[in-house]
């Protein structure tokens, strides 16, 4: 077998500090900590993920799910900070779906901002047990000992004992309530560029991801979806691909009503992947479309823009927006629009799972175990806690993979053939039956005075919700959905937002930062608009904006823009001169917390659009890990300008026209930026996560910097749409 | 009559349907599982491997090419992950998911084998089939510049 699964069923049962610790959001409350199964495990537990093996060897489990953010370093390198250990002696393991894990649902840039403090404690309360323990063994008082580079040590005399000699007598102590916890200039791992623990794996080919379990007996399946949402197999012969070589047998897997449901569709299970695909091909299958078969995403866009240019239903509303526009010196509207996108990370839906009599395993790649064992429950009618999640290393998934319905297909599978069954979609199944970015259409409308202050602003919004995919009756964005605006730390007094009718008609999820994408989008490139009008430079434009916002709730949104905004403007060297044909575009928002802003410097020529440098600015509080934050915002660019030339799925008849990545065109190596630079405020703040933010801001600053160079506004995303 | 080829130097026999593509023997067969699917189309380079040291879309390519040759996948590409190309990657910090990247380092070692010498234009010229979603392109130009010498600007 070339791999290795971690299946330490032993801690899989429940800890005994997670019914404690949930209620504290996460547990290390007071206890007695559960010592490791002596018989079962070397190591010993100290807490749910810090696990001492007798010669030091150090286990670190990792909840939160890795994707390639970087979490499962960054998560554990805090851990081991408060812990006092040698990151030599540290393995890092990912741990399956486990309450005693506290909240595993990976997504919303959330894991530093939910688990840094959490993760802190796991660390600084097992390094107190372990200072007691050498403590009591020498008999004198803990304060006459401390922690150091995975030993206690004796102030008194030259005495020290491993963290290995002291893991089982540490773990018979109670936990202690209140760890003290290191002021930042402690720190020996956080805000270190500690390399990703997997390196070594990954360059060698031995890191195992979703798609690469291999379990003695397992089938292999390929599925061909429903086209539609909501539609259905009408019919289908399956009798020339069970005829084939290696086939199991042809399923139909009707669809499962359910948020993270499968849409339905046929699958074939064979020995090979490649016997199921060449069998499926076989299948002639007739599908029935259902009530959204006619839905044509391009005509549905000008439809949102149609209701975008009437008005809408208010959500919010301050100031006296009517007097305002009466009172403008010059008024200025403008509509943007943006489309449907697939997260397409490199590694399609893959999972494998094993339906058993008493019990369901699962590997999977994926963002939410706790999701799966919920979704599994539901679908096989089993208590969830009978189905155990390995978390799989994603290889990528940017939202995508908080869904499950590629897990509850295998399940389906694997409950027909009574095998374990792995599924790997297609890449054009990925294209074509995803949990979509929604389309969008936007109005702006702003009112200037003399002076080139903004007096009013009027914002309407249409886009299905992702909240439709949860409740299809919901009709259109609601004052919640739309927070980001009214809330927008511009603050202008007279305010004014609206949202339009706009049911989905697929299913909509999580895109890497989700609404920021078209808000960050319409509301910077509208601000490059209005300092045009008001005859000002972009960036002085933005200034007097922040200038104006008074509103003391808003303060430290205001100065954190700002602040990104200047850090920005001065690295990039705002205002120099670039050649002919060449322009800067300049963009800031927040978003998850965090504050980005970015200066791009592109080049036009004819219909070719380059991109040579990128200045990025980031306030996310504290760094924790500068490489792999910068790592981060490199990423964030290279999808932002993705989004912003190339991607867009589009529909007709109810089902996407894309299929692969020559009809769903993604940035490739010669047209990444060639100069990414990226700055971080680096301040003592609490620290906030970085998956999403960096993407929004780079669209809009293209924008601007084509605008620069050419004179051609922007306003619809994406700036080079395919014809598909 | 089972044909026999070589796949990380080892000899093996394949007994079975030609047509199959190579991916899928190596990924299924064999449980080398290091080289991976990405789109079944040439598009992605995903599935890149070598045959007879070229660096081949194992997606596309029927196991039947590979009779008699020799296959080398990121498994094979050196004993201990030694080759300058995978220390290179370490030492620049190019995997974000990593998912791509036993593709881009297997098309990269094929592309020094018969360009030693590249400037940054060859580089992404050579590597426009390998996608990456997660966007570490600048890390692994910069990585493949510095085995080549030529440029050893650090990313980190
Ligand atoms: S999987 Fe072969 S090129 Fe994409
Ligand atoms: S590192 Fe994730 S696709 Fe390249």
């Amino acid at each position: 077998m070339s791999v290795h699964i971690v299946t330490r069923r032993d801690f899989l049962k429940s800890s005994g500090l997670a019914a404690g610790g949930l209620t504290l959001g996460i547990g290390f409350g007071a206890g007695t900590a559960l010592a490791g199964d002596a018989s079962a495990a070397s190591e010993t537990e100290l807490n749910a993920f810090v696990h001492i093996a007798p010669n030091g060897d150090t286990v670190l489990y990792c909840g939160r799910c890795e994707m390639g953010q970087g979490i499962s370093t960054a998560l554990p390198a805090a851990v081991a900070d408060e812990l006092e250990a040698d990151w030599s002696r540290v393995t890092v393991l990912q741990g399956d779906g486990d309450e005693k894990y506290g909240p595993q649902g990976t997504g919303g840039s959330k894991s530093i901002n939910v688990m840094f403090t959490p993760m802190r404690e796991a660390g600084a309360t097992a390094q107190a047990m372990l200072v007691t323990a050498a403590a009591n063994r020498w008999g004198v008082a803990t304060e006459r000992c401390y922690a150091d580079n995975h030993v206690v040590r004796n102030r008194d005399d030259e005495r020290t004992l491993g963290y290995g000699e002291l893991a089982a007598d540490a773990a018979k102590l109670d936990i202690p309530e209140t760890p003290k916890l290191k002021t930042p200039d402690q720190f020996r791992y956080i805000g270190q560029p500690i390399p990703r623990h997997d390196m070594a794996d990954v360059v060698t080919g031995r890191r195992t991801y979703g798609a690469d379990t291999r379990l003695p007996g397992m089938k292999y399946a390929a599925i061909r979806h429903v086209p539609v949402m909501g539609g259905s197999v009408k019919s289908f012969d399956a009798a020339e691909a069970k005829a084939m070589p290696g086939v199991v047998d042809v399923i139909h897997i009707p669809r499962f009503e359910n948020a993270y449901g499968s849409l339905g569709g046929i699958a074939v299970v064979a020995d090979t992947t490649w016997q199921a695909k060449n069998a499926l091909e076989k299948v002639q299958v007739e599908f029935e479309p259902g009530p959204h078969g006619s839905y044509d995403s391009k005509a549905y866009k000008a439809e949102l823009v149609s209701r975008v240019e009437q008005s809408c239903e208010k959500v919010h509303e301050r100031g006296n927006l009517a007097a305002a526009f009466e009172a403008a010196e010059t008024r200025h509207g403008a509509t943007y629009t943006g489309g449907h996108l697939s997260h397409s990370p490199m590694e399609p839906m893959a999972s494998t799972v094993w339906v058993r009599e008493d019990d369901v395993e699962v590997w999977a790649s994926t963002q939410d175990p706790a999701g799966i064992q919920r979704t599994l429950g539901a679908y096989l009618e089993r208590d969830p806690k009978s189905v155990i999640v390995h978390v799989m290393m994603a290889g990528g998934a940017f939202g995508r993979k908080f869904k499950c319905d590629y897990v509850q297909e295998a399940a389906a599978l694997s409950k027909a053939v009574g095998a374990p069954v792995h599924l790997t979609w297609s890449r054009e199944e990925d294209t074509r039956t995803g949990y979509y970015h929604s389309l969008s259409a936007q109005r702006i409308e702003a009112s200037l005075d003399a002076d080139g202050n903004v007096t009013g602003w009027l914002h309407r919004a249409a886009f299905p919700a992702i909240r439709t995919t949860f409740d299809p009756s919901v009709e259109r964005p609601s004052e919640g959905d739309l927070d980001a605006v009214s809330g927008h730390p511009y603050g202008i007094a007279n305010m004014q937002v609206e949202s339009g009718l706009s049911p989905a008609h697929t299913r909509i999820g999580w895109y890497r930062a989700v609404y920021a994408i078209f808000y960050g989008y319409a509301i910077n490139v509208f601000t490059h608009e209005l300092a045009e009008k008001a005859n000002k430079d972009p960036l002085d434009f933005y200034r007097q904006i922040y200038a104006n916002s008074t509103n003391p709730e808003q303060a430290e949104q205001v100065k954190r823009s700002l602040g990104v905004l200047n850090l920005a403007a001065e690295k990039a060297g705002w205002g120099r001169e670039v050649p002919e044909g060449h322009g800067l575009g300049i963009a800031v928002h927040h978003s998850f917390e965090s504050y980005l802003a970015m200066v791009v410097h592109a080049e036009v020529d004819g219909e070719d659009i380059k991109v040579h440098r990128v200045d990025c600015a980031v306030d996310c509080g504290l760094v924790l890990n500068p490489d792999q934050a910068t790592a981060q915002m490199e990423g964030a660019v290279m999808m932002g300008m993705s989004l912003a030339l190339y991607t867009e799925v589009t529909f007709r008849d109810g089902a996407v026209v894309n299929s692969n990545f020559h009809d769903y065109p993604v940035l490739r190596a010669q047209e990444a930026p060639p100069e990414i630079n990226v700055y971080f405020t680096n301040t003592d703040a609490r620290p906030t996560g970085l998956g999403e933010p960096g993407v929004p801001t780079f669209a809009p600053a293209l924008s601007g910097a084509i605008f620069a160079a050419t004179g051609v506004r922007h306003r619809d995303l994406p700036i080079k749409p395919m014809t598909v | 009559m089972p044909e026999s080829l070589t796949v990380n130097g080892q000899p093996r026999e394949f007994d079975g349907d030609g047509d199959m593509p190579l991916l899928w023997y190596l990924r299924e067969i064999l449980d080398l599982t290091g080289t991976k699917f990405g789109c079944g189309m040439g598009l992605c380079g995903a599935c890149t491997v070598h045959l007879d040291g070229q660096a081949i879309r194992s997606c596309l390519t029927p196991v039947s090419t590979a009779f008699g040759r020799e296959i080398t996948t990121i498994e094979g590409l050196s004993a201990d992950g030694s080759h300058p190309l995978q220390l290179a990657w370490i030492r620049h910090r190019v995997p974000q998911c990593g998912y791509c990247q036993a593709g881009q380092i297997m098309s990269a070692a094929s592309f020094l084998d018969s360009n030693p010498k590249p400037d940054r234009d060859a580089v992404d010229q050579a590597m426009q089939g390998n996608i990456c979603r997660c966007g570490t392109y600048n890390r692994i130009k910069a990585a493949i510049l510095d085995v080549a010498g030529g440029d050893t600007e650090e990313t980190a």
